[in-house]
């Protein structure tokens, strides 16, 4: 059974976190021009009247860290499998899994970061543009696994016109402990692309950071995105200047999801 | 009688509770059921209230089960 749900920019959660007050522990910089903004796609801290995720995905969101020193203070995460995707900026990365890392990320750099049994992270922006990322979050395959961290760059000027592997089990896409594919496409002219899942038991979320795109008779523009599943393909037409995320994911037996989807009856 | 133990996994940060483990250092003795701990208990680490924890069906890595109930 096809089942889909169209989240459009709007209807997205939008939240400003400032780095004073009560939330001056967790947002970094300490200054009134200091603060995070963070849409979010399914519920995240304070924004629950959303979907509640997706398959493994928990959060979708896009972040940005306004001002130099801004971001995430050092705090502890277990379990969840979380990933950046920069779009802008420079995103200063530490994080304790191992031996621990400090690791600077730029346009293209993405990680993904494995809190399993037990892993910090501090997330800032320390130079003087604003940082804007793109941050998934993923419910593992197993609880407690060890820590890990890996990142990658994805070259936006030369992987052009064509839909990349960058997460997942396949050549030169990073390793996940969760049956779970990111890819994303970015175009510089009009075209046609199709997105195979493994099957269609998979879901996928389809996010449009830039552009226009054209899937069946849904029309999406920036920040608009599609989740589907039930399908063996997903074809869309796109517009000259897209960038497009697609995240392809396990579908849990998910009483959670279901049942809102049930009381608020949006899906097919 | 429904007598499944639950695994609950915290939203804001991914700390797990499992309900066979409890958090004896947290003062919970294993078998403490989700229902039983208090409505205003909250993530230890991150402060996330319980109605902000999801129910999950996942199995531990290798040797995780006791840093889970260590945790």
């Amino acid at each position: 059974m096809t089942q889909s749900f169209v989240l459009r920019a709007n209807d997205r959660g939008h939240t400003v976190v400032r780095s004073e007050g009560s939330s001056a522990a967790y947002v970094a910089g300490h200054t009134p021009s200091n603060f995070v903004s963070r849409e979010s796609s399914f519920n995240f801290h304070e924004y629950q009247s959303g979907r509640p995720g997706f398959g493994a995905i928990r959060v979708f969101g896009d972040e940005t860290f306004h001002g130099a020193g801004c971001g995430y203070n050092m705090h502890a995460h277990h379990n969840f499998v979380i990933c950046a995707f920069v779009l802008e900026g420079e995103l200063t990365h530490i994080n304790t899994a191992g031996r621990g890392t400090v690791d600077q990320l730029q346009q293209g750099d993405y990680y993904v970061f494995s809190a399993g049994s037990g892993g910090k992270h501090c997330e800032l922006s320390i130079g003087p543009e604003d940082m804007h990322a793109i941050y998934l979050w993923l419910m593992p395959n197993k609880l407690y696994l060890p820590p890990t961290y890996h990142r990658a760059h994805f070259d936006i000027r030369t992987r052009r016109n064509r839909i990349v592997q960058l997460v997942g089990d396949g050549d030169g896409a990073l390793p996940v402990p969760q049956d779970l594919r990111v890819s994303r496409l970015i175009t510089d002219r009009p075209g046609a692309y199709t997105y195979t899942p493994r099957s269609a038991e998979y879901g996928t979320y389809l996010f449009v950071k830039e552009g226009q795109v054209r899937c069946g008779d849904v029309a999406l523009g920036p920040r608009d995105s599609l989740g589907i599943n039930g399908v063996d393909k997903i074809e869309c037409d796109v517009a000259d200047t897209t960038d497009v995320f697609f995240v392809e994911t396990v579908m849990f037996d998910e009483a959670r999801i279901n049942a809102w989807e049930q009381e608020h009856g949006d899906h097919d | 009688m429904n007598i499944t133990l639950k695994r609950l996994v915290c939203l804001g940060c991914g700390f797990s509770y499992d309900e066979a483990l409890g958090l004896p250092e947290h003062g919970i003795p294993p078998g403490t059921r989700w229902t039983d701990l208090p409505e205003d208990w909250v993530c230890p680490d991150c402060g996330t209230p319980k109605s902000q924890f999801e129910m999950v069906v996942i199995g531990y890595a290798e040797g995780g089960s006791p840093l889970a109930q260590n945790a």
